[in-house]
């Protein structure tokens, strides 16, 4: 037991910590509402002009586009691209891509397209709203442009979401959880009339506000009418072309554009592309008139100068930190990198048949017999020795020149006699694999020479393939030039080691989007301009550049697929094509159990020439482009949190 | 204090355990909702393709008014059954090679509406009377070409409906051949099966008419089964194909 005095000393005890205790309380109370010192506010950013270029950098980096770091397997912004996207559009075969596809959905748990665009619709929305508040740092001048280029980001978010799933939610406010209730947050879909018209919308605005120019890799007027003649042009696409249907209970078609917008959605396409003449120019500084050699010079360093009048808008990359691997993944075999990536497009023979300067037959394939018997050549490039100069800028054409060496692609060796001619290995049109007899060949690019009937020996295979056992070679007889850095060090052939910067956007795609929209305008009844004409005009200027044949009047310009053609062989590779088969509905018949077909070199042991074979794809892999593709599947996820979504047919 | 201490922890141990068996309350689900999906002249049922074909659409309406929907693939000769749904009550539609059941117009409303309420319990049947977009019939058996190596196919696709609004164009027709019975567009062999396709209008003047159509790509290996089945469409919506019956023909 304590006597009174060690009580009363314990009870002081306690008091003078309860004071104290109570006294660090209220003098810390004060203290709580600093803002605290490690988290970024608004502020921070928004006030002044440093803070707004990089809210504005990384928007720029989260934009939707399918650039060097986009896969259909995989989707946007990813550093893997070995399942490439011209793999899926009979473009290019590829050894890890060789059936149809539409973009996956989920890939290793990383955010869907869907919810990536939403995101950085918010990001845009939130920028939107909170600037203004910050107003009295800047200009207003200042302030203009940047609401314009938020709304330039918005709008061509968008476009990624309607291009993929037609009428979706338009979300245009930062929407507040939990102020709002749930169900005011589930918004459902938008008709896809609405959505390109809100993209129409935001894009007029941005022209209206931003500047005439801007950093490289951010957008000024001109890039925002640039996009707003592509997304138009597509919503008039899907108005004339679509049949397909969806309407919600409340008459929104989500899937599906009335006939009658098509005139509407077309001249939009055309006016805009028309605000970029004179502003931008097709890339001509080394082009020569009648020198196919300067004339294929000029479009290879048109995707490598940094200068390009006709660049409208790109994405910059930089070494060490902002980098993709475009060429460790596509250089041809022999100029392999250290990482074993290489020749993963390879150009489909149907791609190269578009093009002009090659010995064809009537129908318009490649010639490669005459009178039953196989035509032979002293080397592979002769076939090519007329070749259309765009053809060997976008293509390596086997024999041809890259980086010094002569890119070597040989199916084999044919041994047989050519006493007579040598008559075609397989009948036409046949999937067969090639006979075994009379043909020696390489599995893989360990290869043992030949003894050719003059002594010296050669290897089966060129090089750069073609090996029978795997794929890590040319499959298709070509390779891809379009976009590979023509001077890369091969112990810079790495992967996330490039870094020259994607054309998204160049002012040859706008004289297409110009040229088709006015072809479409005129065949839907419209005179109020010469639209023929125009439309002649921009293919001829495309085709002059190319060194291509020119079209010699108006009146040879009398089919859509002429201005189609144009627009595959000018912007293959550019990951633009599927988005066009889709928008003129033709893929389900172009890949309807399709093989695409390769163009195989042989090297004649007895004659010392070679003869071409072409063929299908020796793999057989067949395309079928499934209808309900036209619009994707919305991803299952996005339906459970937002009932009000409604799934696009068929899924 | 220990006694306290022990109290609170013998309350915590039986509270715990205690409350683990609610967790799953709920049965299983066990009832049964099979039928077919006919055409409404022959009665007999629409040939399709499984997993992408026809599907059963069922709405639960009794927990929700706008409820995600639940489909179920039907087999390849319009049949279908779920052993495993809950008890409720469903609004049951069918999508497929036939005249939409459920036809909005552009205005979103419902002008025509053929679905089916029903109280799911025990065993339901709910069969389906269709307009398919095409007819497509054998006309007399494949024939197997010794000499050749190849199979010989004839028949004619008729429209199997006069609403005017389904009447495009007859795109294609496809001989699919395959080595088991699960023939169809998703599940063919494209080493011989053989198509026709139609430009513009060409095809539907081909209504009625008999169609000839022979395996592809050279003689097809002996001494096996292969299952064939012709498929036709128009081009409406998903461009389903509407089917024949499977026939099979023995390889000696």
């Amino acid at each position: 037991m304590l006597n009174y005095n060690q009580t009363q000393i314990i009870m002081k005890k306690y008091t003078y910590i309860i004071w104290a205790i109570l006294l660090c309380y209220t003098t810390a109370c004060k203290k709580l509402d600093t803002l605290p010192p490690n988290i970024v506010n608004d502020s921070d950013v928004l006030s002044n002009s440093a803070g707004v270029q990089a809210y504005m950098a990384r928007m720029y980096s989260e934009l939707p586009i399918e650039d060097f770091r986009y896969s259909p397997q995989r989707g946007l912004n990813f550093f893997w691209i070995i399942s490439p996207f011209s793999a899926i559009t009979g473009e290019a075969l590829s050894r890890d891509q060789n059936n149809a596809m539409q973009e996956s959905l989920t890939f290793d748990d990383r955010p869907t397209t869907w919810s990536r665009c939403y995101t950085l619709v918010r990001d845009a929305n939130y920028f939107a709203e909170t600037l203004p508040k910050y107003a009295s740092n800047f200009t207003p001048a200042q302030i203009n442009s940047w609401l314009g280029e938020a709304r330039f980001i918005r709008a061509a978010t968008y476009f990624a979401l309607v291009k993929r799933y037609g009428g979706v939610p338009i979300v245009d406010k930062v929407l507040q959880y939990p102020q709002q209730s749930i169900d005011e947050l589930k918004i459902p879909r938008s008709s896809e009339e609405k959505v390109y018209d809100f993209i129409s919308t935001d894009l007029d605005y941005a022209y209206a506000n931003l500047d005439e120019s801007n950093q490289v890799g951010r957008a000024n007027k001109y890039v925002a009418a640039g996009f707003k003649s592509r997304a138009m042009l597509y919503a008039g696409s899907i108005a004339k072309y679509n049949n397909i249907s969806l309407v919600d209970g409340g008459g929104n078609r989500l899937c599906g554009i009335p006939a009658a917008k098509a005139v509407t959605y077309f001249k939009a396409a055309y006016d805009a592309a028309v605000l970029l003449e004179s502003k931008y120019s097709l890339y001509k500084k080394s082009w020569t008139a009648g020198d196919k050699n300067a004339q294929y010079q000029n479009y290879v360093s048109l995707f490598s100068d940094a200068s390009s009048p006709e660049n409208v808008f790109v994405r910059q990359y930089h070494y060490p930190e902002s980098v993709h691997g475009y060429d460790a993944y596509n250089v041809p075999r022999q100029l392999m990198g250290a990482n074993g990536y290489s020749s993963e497009v390879n150009p489909t023979l149907n791609f190269v048949e578009m093009f002009d300067g090659i010995p064809k037959n009537a129908d318009g394939t490649i010639k490669t017999t005459t009178g039953g018997k196989y035509d032979q050549y002293a080397n592979t490039m002769d076939l090519f020795a007329n070749a259309e100069p765009r053809l060997r800028a976008t293509v390596i054409l086997p024999g041809d020149v890259f980086k010094g060496v002569s890119v070597e692609i040989r199916r084999g060796i044919y041994t047989g006699s050519a006493a007579g001619g040598i008559s075609p290995l397989l009948p036409p049109g046949s999937t067969a694999n090639y006979p075994t007899t009379n043909i020696v060949q390489s599995a893989n690019a360990s290869q043992t020479p030949y003894k050719l009937p003059n002594g010296t020996t050669m290897n089966p295979a060129g090089l750069s393939g073609f090996f029978t056992g795997d794929g890590t070679c040319s499959v298709s007889g070509f390779s891809i030039r379009k976009n590979l850095a023509p001077d890369k060090p091969t112990s810079e052939v790495l992967e996330n080691r490039s870094d020259q910067a994607w054309i998204e956007l160049r002012y040859a795609e706008i004289l297409l989007n110009r040229a088709e929209a006015a072809y479409e305008l005129n065949s839907l009844g419209q005179s109020d301009k010469n639209y023929m004409q125009d439309a002649f005009t921009d293919i001829n200027q495309i085709r002059e550049r190319a060194g291509a044949t020119l079209l010699t009047g108006v009146a040879d310009l009398n089919n859509i697929n002429i201005i189609r053609t144009e627009r595959k062989k000018e912007l293959g590779f550019e990951n633009k094509t599927w988005w066009d088969m889709r928008r003129w509905r033709v893929a389900d018949k172009e890949q309807n159990s399709t093989i695409y077909r390769t163009l195989m070199p042989f090297y004649v042991a007895e004659t010392g020439k070679y003869f071409f074979d072409a063929r299908t794809d020796e793999r057989n892999s067949r395309y079928t482009f499934d209808v309900r593709w036209y619009y994707e599947q919305i991803p299952q996820g996005e339906i459970q949190k937002s009932q009000n979504l409604i799934q696009n047919p068929g899924y | 204090m220990k006694k306290i201490f022990y109290y609170i922890a013998i309350g915590m141990i039986v509270a715990a355990g205690s409350s683990c068996k609610k967790v799953d309350n709920y049965a299983a689900p066990t009832e049964t909702l099979k039928g077919s999906v006919n055409d409404a002249v022959t009665g007999k049922g629409i040939q399709t393709e499984q997993g992408s074909g026809t599907r059963i659409k069922l709405l639960e309406i009794s927990y929700s008014n706008s409820p995600t929907p639940f489909y179920i693939s039907s087999f390849q000769d319009g049949s279908y059954t779920n052993t495993k749904l809950f008890a409720g009550k469903n609004v049951i539609s069918a999508e497929g090679p036939f005249v939409p059941l459920v036809q909005v117009d552009n205005t979103g409303k419902t002008v025509v509406d053929k679905s089916q309420t029903v109280d799911i319990k025990g065993t339901t049947t709910v069969n389906f009377s269709v307009e398919p977009f095409l007819r497509v019939e054998w006309i007399g058996e494949p024939v197997y070409d010794a000499a050749k190596g190849t199979i010989t196919a004839q028949f004619k696709f008729t429209r199997g409906t006069t609403n005017p609004d389904f009447q495009q164009n007859v795109s294609d027709a496809y001989l699919f051949v395959n080595s088991n019975q699960y023939v169809g567009n998703n599940n063919y062999d494209n080493r011989y099966s053989q198509r026709i396709v139609y430009n513009g209008t060409d095809g539907n003047a081909q209504a009625g008419q008999t169609i000839t159509l022979t395996t592809n790509g050279g003689a097809l290996p002996g001494k096996r089964e292969y299952f064939l089945r012709v498929g036709a469409r128009i081009a409406y919506g998903l461009n389903y194909y509407n089917y024949t019956d499977v026939k099979t023909v023995t390889i000696p």
